[in-house]
């Protein structure tokens, strides 16, 4: 379940889309962990994430910061999605002390994330790479809608939102922002970046001529 | 998922929404309302939960066996009765720090059917698990797909699920590290076999230097890794003991 590894884009915007997230292994430390997990957001929360969630219970646009951390459970997997290495090397520094014991991941790109490791003291345990997409690649949309679209890596925002909120916003009936969080709505686990998707939109404003589809 | 036809107004709110561009108008009695392409549909929910509809009229019947399958691969709020895991995959390499699953000298590749946005049915997720097959591969027996291959020598999957479709499914597979060049070019023969496309990931224990053994192998045959990824940080307690 690589829900954050696909995520498609080019140095300068990946550079702004970093998700920090625990969970606790079924079967071996997930009693009694549902603490941890909360703990873990409240650490998050205090650094003004762009989104966070909890698959049980949605994201900051669709349950809100309070309603996710009560609900948290023993098995959930929690996230926070963050804009700025260096705002995430002060939220793994707290992760760190506050020595809870759960697994921590980090999605970003990959140097960023060493860097990262390295000024906190943390050295990488596992490291996954994505190598890309193969097959049928006619099937695919445009990469630009691809870019917002893998911010959710389970598939839940569609092409066809991507491409109809980016007309909504062409024709003045939607603020690049209030697209960008129309399109973070679906993704349960709060792992799409509203802020990033807000910058693209608003580049393919400018570039993209679009008629009804 | 389907739409009540007699309550539907024919607004259109939920149609951008399909993940699967499945939703089409259509005439019954004089009156437009929407409907649901069943063959393409998932059943993933996205439509539903968008909550968008002004008159209630998505509804998700609940499905027996084969159907079911597209709900369970596909809508990540259903937990899959074999793992417990709610979504598509395992805890592949976000607890490996505690787990130890993916040891020093072994890699974890997946193979992830139908994803980004395209979907995957059955006989396409078969023909690559049988191409994986053949090279005498691991599928990683927890994750859910594994379930629905009935002869994991051959790859061949459960005949009752061909006519199925699913949001997206992964093949998850340890091999030893000197493995990865064979496996991955048998991935791109398959790619070239299928209509529609699949995500390639690999996972290894970090070294030394924080890198992936994995990754650098398969950079060296000319495979093309991206600049972002997933780490693990090793903060999880009790550590894995590796041998
Ligand atoms: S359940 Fe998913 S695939 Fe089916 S109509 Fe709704 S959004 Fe489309
Ligand atoms: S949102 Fe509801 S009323 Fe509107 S087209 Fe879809 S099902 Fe019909």
């Amino acid at each position: 379940m690589s829900h954050t590894l696909h995520r498609r884009g080019n140095e300068e915007n990946l550079k702004e889309d970093i998700i920090v997230f625990a969970m606790s292994a079924k079967g071996i430390n997930d009693k009694n962990s549902k603490d941890k997990l909360q703990h873990f957001l409240r650490i998050m929360h205090r650094h003004h994430p762009v989104n966070m969630g909890d698959m049980k219970t949605g994201n900051l646009f669709s349950a809100g910061a309070e309603n996710i951390i009560a609900n948290v459970q023993d098995t959930s997997i929690v996230h926070a999605v963050f804009t700025s290495k260096e705002e995430v090397a002060k939220v793994i520094k707290e992760v760190k002390e506050a020595d809870l014991g759960i697994s921590v991941i980090v999605s970003g790109i990959m140097t960023d994330v060493h860097q990262i490791c390295g000024q906190v003291g943390i050295k990488p345990h596992t490291v996954e790479h994505s190598l890309g997409i193969m097959g049928k690649l006619s099937r695919l949309p445009e990469d630009e809608l691809l870019q917002i679209t893998t911010m959710c890596g389970h598939g839940m925002v569609s092409s066809r939102l991507a491409r109809k909120m980016l007309l909504e916003v062409k024709r003045g009936r939607l603020q690049v922002e209030e697209a960008a969080q129309k399109l973070a709505y679906p993704c349960v686990c709060g792992v799409f970046n509203p802020a990033r998707a807000a910058k693209i939109l608003s580049q393919l404003v400018d570039l993209w001529c679009l008629d009804e589809f | 998922m389907k739409i009540d036809s007699q309550k539907c107004v024919g607004c259109g709110r939920c149609q951008h929404y399909c993940t699967m561009g499945a939703i089409y108008f259509r005439q019954t009695m004089g009156k437009v309302h929407a409907a649901v392409n069943e063959e393409e549909c998932v059943d993933c929910g996205v439509c539903e939960r968008a909550k968008v509809c002004p008159v209630d009229a998505l509804y998700q019947p609940i499905h027996d066996w084969p159907r079911s399958i597209r709900g369970t691969f596909s809508n990540p709020l259903a937990e899959h009765k074999e793992t417990k895991v709610p979504g598509r995959g395992t805890e592949e390499m976000k607890t490996n720090d505690v787990t130890g699953r993916y040891r020093p000298g072994f890699v974890g590749l997946a193979v992830e059917m139908g994803r980004p946005g395209t979907g995957a049915k059955m006989p396409e997720i078969e023909k690559v698990v049988m191409a994986l097959a053949a090279l005498g591969v691991e599928f990683e027996t927890k994750n859910p797909l594994t379930s629905l291959i009935v002869d994991r020598k051959t790859g061949k999957m459960h005949p009752e699920a061909m006519n199925e479709k699913v949001l997206s499914a992964i093949i998850e597979m340890l091999i030893p590290l000197d493995q990865v060049p064979r496996v991955l070019q048998a991935v791109k023969k398959v790619a070239a076999e299928i209509n529609t496309v699949f995500s390639v990931d690999l996972t290894s224990r970090a070294d030394e230097n924080g890198l992936s053994p994995g990754a650098l192998l398969a950079a060296e045959h000319g495979y093309k890794i991206s600049i972002n990824g997933k780490t693990n940080l090793g903060l999880g307690r009790p550590l894995a003991r590796e041998v």
